[in-house]
């Protein structure tokens, strides 16, 4: 290991992140007042209600086309979705879960809302694993929805009439960043109940109940909408193709459960699966707070490809519980 | 029994420990080449045991019986955490009065101990603390509290892997935080858990650099010493034991330097495991290292496991450090009271690899049934990685020294013929 590489292990990932967050924040919400724009099939929610925006998550568009008739969806259009998706999974590839991690704004919002928590002294609250791990499988329901839905708009299902276009896009009109993003740059607007017609209405309710749902939630539980995020369903399918890397070397873990406690998606599976060598799971966002608060050397690592970007290390576990005993 | 032969026990049973104490420590002493550094756990195990025993007085103690409880804790609460297990022939022999004379000698000595002690303690002592881990220690929960000792029981769960388990083991000692303020009448805060935590990770920091120096080829340091300066831990003053140990390493990575072995080449690296070895107690280590062997890592509650795992909390707050101090003593555990224990089949074979391991010597004391019915398990896992086993059941009186030093010795010359013949195989 060389010198650079035993620095990068004993600094703290997470003050790191911290600051990455507030950048690509700042870039994803006002990249368009420096004309910025990275594309519009991020891999993230970056939201499309937002005016100067500097890129876009790919599930709006995605919504469209989906609505689509299947004719259409198999003919030259069909070329376009394609493309659509091979970006968005481009994006994904080159830096696995870290958009959740690492770029998400939504993620990002929840991460600040647990620091207030902190700061303000009051306490998470417990809940039982199994069944949260349950409700967590909600996600893949809703991607499910989100294309099926859709669908249904250009298409008819065993002879039921088509969908009108009031449901083009479902998850956006219940996604918390369509409510919240736009708030940053000063557009109130979608905060307002849709009234024109009655399936609107019932979305804005339900965005304005599922936005209600994510501050408390988040306020209790850590990343607590990422658990249900179709998003992270989404990426999941297409993970094991990611080049960033979370690596577990099983033979050296003591199962002590440090990566566990830290874990804000709670994944066990990252202190008792010792035979996996890949160790992402669907809720992962690759936030790496495990490999920080691992005391046994090699253990866990983050890699691009062959290059080792963080790995656990025993002084770095040292150094870095060191700082937060002293009120760091 | 009467105050008058009361005293009179404990006389002759401090004579005898006296005896066995200078026994074992001429015996360590007697290897060559010692570091200077231990001088300072020689000299400590000497004022401890040879001469009156002098007790922390000025502070609070809150004594344990078990590596499970959380010195965290205890530190926090301003008080001293002093770890009874005995390891004296001289108190076993009293404690068999006590126990069934198949009973775990670890035990049996330890209420020996308690038994001729009790009125050496005075007000320091707040409360003896005993995790139910096997069945002799839960039954010694009774036997002492009988006794008049104030006995503290923490409740531990017989598995790990479940979150039942978790919670309840979480819910024990945040329970046994709330009690120990009753005990020491000491507020335990977050900014003292934290200094606590602080001082415990530094050990531990420590004790792994030890590990790395014993492990070193060619080793550094006998294992016997090593079991020593860990044995050390039970008692010593944290802060002191600190220093001790820093003091060594230096030492040590001054030989590193100067090519300084611990022992000869050819010695063949042993892994030790099984029942802990106690001061004085050290009868296997001992031997094992007078036949040609050195231990260049050991897996026992007396050593290693104290150490190998540091807390790692999240949030400042005691809601989630104190349950993060239970996950530390719970889950990495690898007690054999626990079921089912495959990590600490991984971990042995882990260790075997990591530190280049000859082969492995499994002691059992004699009535600690866990650890007599692991034997099996772990031989066969050993065996299909191709490590030998060496499995010896003993106790604490000196009787079998004759028998055991043959066997010991026919062992560690099986692993020479065996590694010879790989060097000519290859």
């Amino acid at each position: 290991m060389n010198s650079l590489q035993k620095a990068i292990n004993s600094t703290s990932i997470s003050r790191f992140r911290f600051y990455f967050q507030i950048a690509a924040f700042i870039l994803l919400l006002y990249g368009g007042y420096l004309a910025i724009n990275i594309g519009d099939e991020l891999p993230t929610f970056a939201c499309v209600y937002t005016d100067l925006r500097g890129g876009s998550c790919y599930l709006l568009g995605f919504q469209h086309q989906m609505a689509a008739p299947f004719k259409r969806m198999f003919s030259g259009r069909g070329i376009a979705i394609l493309i659509g998706l091979a970006t968005f999974v481009g994006f994904f590839v080159l830096f696995n879960k870290t958009w959740c991690g690492f770029v998400c704004p939504i993620g990002t919002i929840q991460d600040w809302i647990t620091k207030l928590r902190r700061k303000l002294g009051i306490r998470y609250s417990t809940y039982s694993e199994p069944v949260f791990q349950r409700l967590s499988k909600i996600k893949y329901i809703l991607l499910a929805l989100l294309i099926l839905i859709p669908m249904a708009i250009g298409n008819s299902f065993f002879g039921l009439p088509k969908l009108n276009h009031d449901w083009g896009v479902p998850f956006c009109m219940i996604c918390p960043g369509r409510t919240v993003l736009p708030l940053f740059s000063g557009d109130f607007s979608q905060l307002a109940v849709d009234f024109s017609s009655k399936t609107k209405m019932i979305f804005t309710v339900l965005g304005m109940a599922v936005t209600g749902l994510f501050f408390a939630g988040s306020f209790v539980k850590t990343r607590f909408f990422c658990l249900f995020c179709p998003m992270s369903a989404f990426q999941y399918i297409f993970s094991r193709a990611g080049l960033i890397r979370l690596i577990k070397d099983g033979e050296k873990c003591t199962r002590c459960g440090n990566c566990y406690r830290a874990c804000d998606v709670g994944i066990r599976a990252i202190a008792d699966d010792v035979d996996s060598k890949n160790i992402v799971k669907d809720d992962c966002m690759m936030c790496f707070k495990c490999i920080e608060v691992c005391p046994e050397g090699g253990c866990l690592k983050a890699k691009f490809l062959t290059l080792p970007l963080y790995e656990s290390t025993s002084a770095g576990f040292f150094k870095r519980m060191d700082g937060k005993n002293n009120g760091q | 029994m009467d105050n008058e032969q009361l005293r009179r026990v404990r006389k002759t049973t401090r004579l005898h420990l006296a005896m066995e104490a200078e026994e074992t420590l001429q015996r360590i002493e007697d290897f060559p080449d010692k570091p200077a550094a231990m001088n300072y756990f020689y000299s400590m195990f000497r004022d401890t045991y040879i001469g009156t025993p002098a007790l922390p007085m000025a502070k609070k103690i809150i004594a344990t019986m078990c590596m499970q409880v959380p010195l965290e804790l205890i530190l926090a609460a301003d008080a001293i955490p002093l770890r009874l297990c005995s390891g004296a022939n001289a108190y076993d022999q009293i404690g068999a009065e006590f126990m069934p004379s198949k009973s775990c000698p670890v035990v049996k000595a330890t209420i020996g101990m308690l038994h001729v002690n009790q009125t050496l303690w005075g007000n320091s002592l707040r409360s003896i603390v005993i995790p139910t881990t096997c069945d002799q220690k839960k039954k010694a929960i009774e036997l002492l509290g009988d006794m008049g000792y104030p006995i503290y029981t923490l409740e531990m769960p017989s598995s790990k892997d479940s979150d039942r388990a978790r919670f309840y083991w979480q819910e024990a000692v945040k329970q046994f935080a709330i009690d120990l303020q009753k005990f020491t009448g000491n507020r335990i805060t977050t900014k003292k858990v934290q200094a606590a935590i602080a001082k415990i990770a530094d050990a531990a920091g420590l004790f792994r650099k030890l590990y790395e120096l014993r492990r070193s080829t060619p080793p550094l340091i006998l294992g016997t010493d090593l079991f020593l300066v860990n044995n050390a831990y039970f008692i010593d003053d944290i802060d002191r034991w600190r220093q001790a140990v820093a003091t060594l390493i230096a030492e040590l990575e001054e030989r590193r330097e100067n090519k300084v072995s611990a022992t000869n080449r050819q010695a063949q690296r042993i892994l030790f495991t099984g029942s802990p070895p106690i001061f004085p107690n050290f009868k296997v280590p001992i031997l094992v290292e007078q036949s040609g062997g050195i231990i260049v890592a050991d897996e026992t509650c007396s050593s290693t496991r104290l150490f190998s795992d540091s807390v790692a909390y999240d949030e400042a707050g005691l809601n989630d450090i104190v349950p993060a101090i239970a996950d530390r003593y719970l889950k990495p555990s690898t007690c054999p009271c626990l079921t089912p224990n495959s990590d600490r089949l991984r971990k042995l074979v882990t260790m075997a690899r990591e530190t280049g391991a000859d082969g492995v010597i499994y002691q059992a004391l004699s009535g600690c049934l866990p650890y007599e019915m692991e034997q099996k398990l772990v031989n066969q896992t050993l065996a299909e990685k191709g490590i030998p086993m060496l499995y010896i059941e003993t106790d604490y009186s000196p009787e079998d020294m004759g028998q055991l030093s043959t066997r010991v010795e026919a062992f560690i010359e099986s692993l020479k013929a065996r590694n010879k013949k790989k060097i000519k195989t290859k």
